[in-house]
């Protein structure tokens, strides 16, 4: 069975699914009584089942199933919700995320059955529910089956009751063509049959079911007619069943059985047409739409009067319908499509600037030329603006899952800490977003185990006895701007100046001049992942470099502050955008380089006298400022062209507090500039971030200040 | 990795009628042949834009239609000398599955040959000699013998 197609919609649905899942389980544990929350539940674990059986994951269909039954008894009164039960949800929770992922990079949901997690769920079930006994699972299986009779038995019925109800094929207009073909067909001795197939609604890919089906039919013979159209069906634009006309030489039931044989496939009626019969249906067609307006409510009569089930099926139906508008206001895009787009833009901008340089040099001029130039600026400006815009989406799918993972560090720690959000509105490029997830995940760990202090140092230090830890994001011009505070113990900078000494990560003579904050930064040095720290909770062993080098990786930066005995915050700045960005253009040895715009601060013309040396390295001194100056000619292994004696050019830029100056040589002045992959061959160098094409075609290489500095 | 590659090449040359299209390039006065469905675009020498603290067979990037390649010296690559461009010098743009789009500097490009399976001499795998690594296999032509490049294997020795 191929739904291979169909597995970027299920893992996308799944994680929505697992993650409304999360925040009402969440939810449910603030209010156990909780109605709403629990159907909520009920049907989020029921949907996923579904789709998990559908794509043929067995083993996270059962958990899920049995997910469902304790919500089912939960619902229906029987039990109650209580804290053991939110854990085992969890931990059932987790399970799953494990076969979602194990979904999306192998194709395949593993091998772990967890059944430890399934007998806890069925143990909970026995004890509390009103059924006893080892038959639980037993009994799942049994209503299963009851099920499945019971969607079996209205297909043995229907065909003696409504059957010229069910026969929807009846009512598929036939135009002039298709009658044509149809005759010719019986001329030939080929029957013509119509079908329609009935799809459980229970099933959630219907559009694949639906393909199956369609897929089975034609091995048989040709489908004529179909109603909706292919196409509809292909994109789920129907409700449960649809109606198929066929021309084949095999009989009836063959056909009937072979649609029957895809699963979540209710029930398949057919009758052969003759060719009259398609001429009236022809007919048909054309009276019905004089009187279509009565002839709908009829049909619409005679599917309530049989049972109850359709009447069921038509009020979800009512209920889709009403829905619908709301969903279909947005539309899901593939990221790759939206790349594409990007580049295209970047195209554009690169060409723009090509015809803004080849006005300069080829000196054409004139007010109206200038004017349709800076109206293309404008244009490409706020098109770059729309493209990026659309490729923001909130962090929110990221940060929700942190209330969480506090709860469960809060048990596993026996720390009382509350984690308090804001800003979950704020939107980052798809690309950063995926990535943001880990380091702020770490940042609070880390707060949740070495920066908040137990309930008794709390008591005594005054401090509420439960924590906090905040997480604040919010834009700040080009950047947003997350960060994680807790009011814990703060970061003790004597500890850490000894640890990194003990470490010989500096000597201790170099401690002893460095300043607080130089300090406090060492926690982000690779040699700092200390054996200590690497806890089971902050650990995983992932150090705080891993969380900078990770954000520097995203073009961001990462800060730190605290007061001892007060808390700390940790500051990630991110750019909105990582595809376009300003830059300085520079020449460095007769080669162009480009450094973002974004880390310069100053630009300043400095005499050679004024470079002093300290310990061996060049410094200068800006406004009371002692800052290192790198020459960028002897780091990207170049001659600068200029003589020693020449007045030096150094840009300041800045990293965090820290700022450095670099020396080059000219500069040529600040572009819109569209950063491009060296290319999976080069990836070794660390000074080059990226590439850019300049108007003339000609290629920069966009320096990385962060990896100088 | 290289015998993987070497039995889908053996495989192709089967199923394509026992015969594949070789562009043959010359480096020196040797002739090598690399297989056509690599092949994106040949172009001529043009400004390299340097990149540092790069092997040196790396010579650095071009532009070639909005895209970013790198460009690599097939000489250096293969252990030989390097010699000043000539107006025959050209850049053969490949693209490779696991690099991507990958320029390489030869002294020539001469023409396309039409090589069946029983023209081509396989290469016995020789641990010892890395330049004979890179080829997979002779194949002889009524005036020539041209040496077929491997090109995953040629591009794989990245680092060194």
């Amino acid at each position: 069975m191929d739904v291979s197609q169909y597995l970027e919609i299920f893992l996308d649905e799944t994680r929505e699914h697992l993650s409304s899942l999360n925040t009402q389980i969440l939810n449910l544990e603030q209010n156990p009584e909780d109605q709403d929350t629990i159907n909520e539940i009920f049907r989020a674990a029921h949907s996923l089942k579904g789709m998990a059986g559908t794509m043929g994951f067995k083993r996270m269909q059962n958990l899920t199933h049995d997910m469902e039954n304790v919500f089912s008894e939960i619902r229906n009164g029987a039990m109650k919700v209580s804290s053991n039960l939110i854990d085992i949800l969890f931990q059932t929770l987790d399970a799953l995320e494990e076969y979602t992922s194990n979904i999306q990079e192998t194709a395949d949901e593993g091998t772990n059955d967890n059944q430890n997690i399934i007998d806890m769920l069925n143990e909970f079930l026995n004890s509390k529910g009103e059924t006893g006994g080892e038959e639980k699972p037993k009994k799942g299986k049994a209503k299963k089956a009851e099920k499945e009779a019971k969607e079996e038995a209205p297909a043995e019925e229907a065909p003696s009751g409504g059957a010229s109800d069910e026969e929807k094929f009846r009512k598929i207009p036939i135009g002039e063509t298709e009658e044509g073909v149809i005759a010719a067909a019986i001329s030939e001795g080929k029957n013509v049959y119509g079908f329609t197939v009935y799809v459980n609604e229970a099933c959630l890919l219907k559009a694949a079911r639906a393909f199956l089906v369609y897929k089975a039919v034609e091995e048989k013979g040709e489908i004529l007619l179909s109603d909706p159209s292919a196409q509809d069906i292909e994109d789920e634009k129907f409700d449960f069943d649809f109606s198929l006309i066929v021309i084949s030489e095999h009989k009836i039931d063959d056909i009937i059985n072979a649609a029957k044989a895809v699963s979540e496939i209710d029930k398949v009626v057919g009758a052969p047409l003759n060719a009259s019969e398609a001429a009236s249906q022809a007919k048909k067609e054309e009276d019905e739409e004089e009187s279509k307006a009565p002839a709908a409510p009829a049909a619409e009569h005679k599917e309530t009067a049989p049972a109850a089930a359709p009447a069921a099926q038509n009020a979800a139906k009512a209920a889709k319908t009403q829905g619908k508008p709301v969903v279909n206001r947005t539309v899901r895009v593939d990221i790759e499509k939206l790349d594409v787009l990007m580049n295209l833009v970047s195209e554009l901008i690169i060409a723009k600037n090509s015809l803004v340089s080849a006005s300069f040099t080829d000196g054409v001029s004139g007010a109206s030329f200038n004017e349709q130039i800076e109206y293309l600026e404008s244009v490409t400006t706020n098109l770059h603006e729309s493209v990026m815009k659309v490729r923001m989406v909130p962090i929110e799918s990221v940060v929700s899952k942190f209330p969480r993972m506090i709860r469960d560090l809060s048990k596993k720690l026996d720390k009382k800490m509350e984690l308090y959000m804001s800003g979950e509105e704020t939107e980052l490029d798809r690309t950063v977003v995926d990535e943001i997830g880990d380091p702020l995940m770490h940042l609070l760990r880390n707060s949740a185990d070495h920066g908040l202090e137990s309930a008794e140092i709390r008591a005594q230090r005054g401090k509420p006895e439960v924590g906090s830890i905040f997480l604040d994001a919010y834009q700040d011009g080009n950047n947003v701007v997350i960060e994680v505070r807790d009011d814990g113990n703060g970061i003790d900078v004597e500890a850490v100046k000894n640890k990194a000494i003990e470490r010989g990560v500096v000597t201790p003579e170099q401690a002893e001049n460095m300043a607080e904050k130089d300090i406090i930064n060492l926690l982000f040095n690779a040699g700092f992942s200390t054996a200590k720290v690497i806890s089971d909770v902050s650990g995983r062993g992932v150090g705080l470099d891993v969380v900078k080098s990770k954000i520097e990786a995203l073009s961001g930066e990462v800060e730190v502050h605290s007061k001892l005995g007060e808390g700390s915050t940790w500051t990630i700045r991110l750019p909105l955008t990582l595809a376009i960005i300003q830059a300085l253009m520079v020449v460095v040895g007769g080669e162009k380089y480009a450094i973002s715009l974004g880390s310069i601060q100053t630009i300043e013309d400095v005499s050679p006298d004024e470079i002093k040396l300290v310990q061996n390295e060049e410094v200068m001194t800006l406004r009371g400022n002692v800052i290192p100056i790198i020459r960028l000619d002897k780091e990207l292994d170049t001659v600068s062209s200029k003589k020693p004696e020449d007045n030096l050019v150094v840009a300041v830029a800045k990293k965090g507090e820290k700022l450095a100056g670099f020396v080059v040589d000219e500069l040529i002045g600040q572009q819109e500039i569209v950063i491009k992959s060296l290319g999976k061959y080069i990836n070794k160098s660390k000074l080059i971030s990226g590439a850019t094409i300049l108007g003339d075609g000609e290629i920069a290489l966009i320096l990385d200040a962060n990896a100088l500095i | 990795m290289a015998d993987e590659v070497r039995i889908t090449n053996a495989d192709l040359i089967v199923d394509e009628g026992e015969k594949v299209q070789y562009i043959v390039i010359k480096l020196g006065n040797e002739q090598y042949g690399i297989d056509i469905k690599y092949i994106d675009n040949i172009i001529r020498m043009q400004s390299i834009t340097r990149v540092p603290h790069v092997p040196n067979y790396i010579k650095g990037v071009i532009n070639v239609r909005g895209e970013v390649i790198p460009v690599l010296n097939l000489r250096l690559k293969m252990g030989l000398d390097e010699i000043e461009d000539t107006k025959a010098s050209r850049i053969i743009i490949l693209k490779l599955e696991q690099f991507g789009l990958l320029g390489f500097i030869v002294d020539e490009v001469k023409e396309v040959v039409t090589l069946s399976e029983i023209q081509i001499e396989k290469v016995a795998y020789d641990g010892t000699d890395e330049k004979q690594n890179f080829v997979f296999g002779v194949g002889k032509t009524d005036t020539d013998l041209i040496s077929l490049l491997d090109m995953n294997v040629v591009c794989a020795e990245n680092g060194k």
